[in-house]
């Protein structure tokens, strides 16, 4: 591979596109494929083959020739509401996991860059906060203030724009009053239900690190079950 | 849904050459039954057998170094290696799952 190729395959990761890497195994050179970008000369005949490859996002050889193809997509996006003393954990393990975060919190003791250096920090109510960040299916919300006031709104948004993942921290008596609210707000069953509340998997753990991982825990496997 | 959680191993590549270590890039690009890790993952490994990510859950690693460092010494720009159970060096390096990978060596230049 050629280093020029190497650099441009890095910053397209870090400007988290969707691509492709052609290689042809018998020649050992690569190229980059983009949804509009033309393929090159060498391999216009393999357009179909490519595309299949590119919108299943599978990687391999392309049967019977020497082309090997690996697709990139777009990372997941998670919104952390509460920039509390799990959110610092998960924080870690999320970084790990190519996961794109955001986190929201309308307290500014809570939501500094000294306790999240170098995050994204929205320092405004959730309303206002989502307004600045694109969401859709391929986007995750774990709201962990158990406060109404700040995850309610957060909570709301990400069922009307069918979040993939929605987690919410608290008791099963918090959570149920929680549904209680969502039900008079008009929700269907259906939907309340599609929370995950209290939210991670069971490992039995009480300490900070131990429940953003049960929390990172669930959110990976749900990602697989996409 | 794939390469989601990316392992940063093309980064590190290029570490390794912005500190002017050559460096081979390893891929596996085609597997068959029960292989240990999916098609694209990677390893890289340098002139002096340093390496980093993996090919397979370690039984084929010390194979990929050993062929990573001889590519490098012959300069050669790419190889293909096929790891089966029935290699005449399963004892050594066979994958003990009974799956079949290829890997991709290539030089990064």
């Amino acid at each position: 591979m050629k280093l020029e190729t190497l650099k441009s395959i890095i910053s397209k990761k870090k400007n988290k596109t969707e691509f492709a890497i052609i290689t042809n195994l018998s020649t050992g050179e690569s190229e980059i494929f983009e949804k509009e970008k033309p393929l090159s000369k060498e391999l216009e005949k393999y357009s179909n083959q490519i595309n299949e490859f590119f919108k299943s996002k599978k990687n391999g050889v392309i049967d019977g020739t020497e082309i090997f193809i690996e697709t990139y997509i777009k990372p997941i996006k998670v919104i952390i509401v509460g920039a509390v003393h799990i959110a610092q954990y998960l924080v870690e393990f999320a970084k790990s996991l190519n996961f794109e975060i955001s986190i929201i919190d309308p307290r500014g003791y809570f939501a500094s860059e000294q306790r999240f250096p170098e995050m994204k920090i929205i320092n405004k109510w959730p309303d206002e906060a989502f307004k600045q960040i694109e969401t859709n299916e391929n986007t995750a919300l774990i709201a962990l203030t158990h406060d109404p006031k700040i995850d309610d709104p957060a909570l709301q948004h990400a069922l009307n724009k069918k979040f993939y993942y929605v987690g919410a921290l608290g008791s099963k008596k918090t959570h149920a009053n929680r549904c209680e609210r969502l039900k008079e707000a008009g929700f269907s069953s259906n939907k309340i239900n599609s929370i995950h509340g209290p939210i991670g998997i069971k490992l039995g753990g009480r300490s900070a690190p131990e429940i953003a991982l049960s929390i990172i825990a669930q959110l990976v496997a749900e990602t697989y079950k996409k | 849904m794939k390469n989601s959680f990316d392992e940063k191993i093309l980064e590190e590549a290029h570490d390794w050459v912005k500190v002017n270590q050559k460096v081979v890039l390893a891929t596996v690009i085609q597997t068959w039954g029960s292989s240990p890790r999916p098609t694209g993952s990677r390893m890289i490994v340098n002139e002096k057998g340093d390496f980093s990510g993996s090919v397979s859950g370690g039984c084929v690693e010390s194979a990929v170094v050993r062929e990573s460092m001889g590519l490098l010494k012959d300069n050669k720009p790419h190889k293909k290696i096929e790891f089966k159970v029935s290699n005449e060096s399963a004892w050594e390096v066979g994958l003990a799952c009974g799956g079949e990978i290829t890997v991709y060596l290539e030089q990064i230049n």
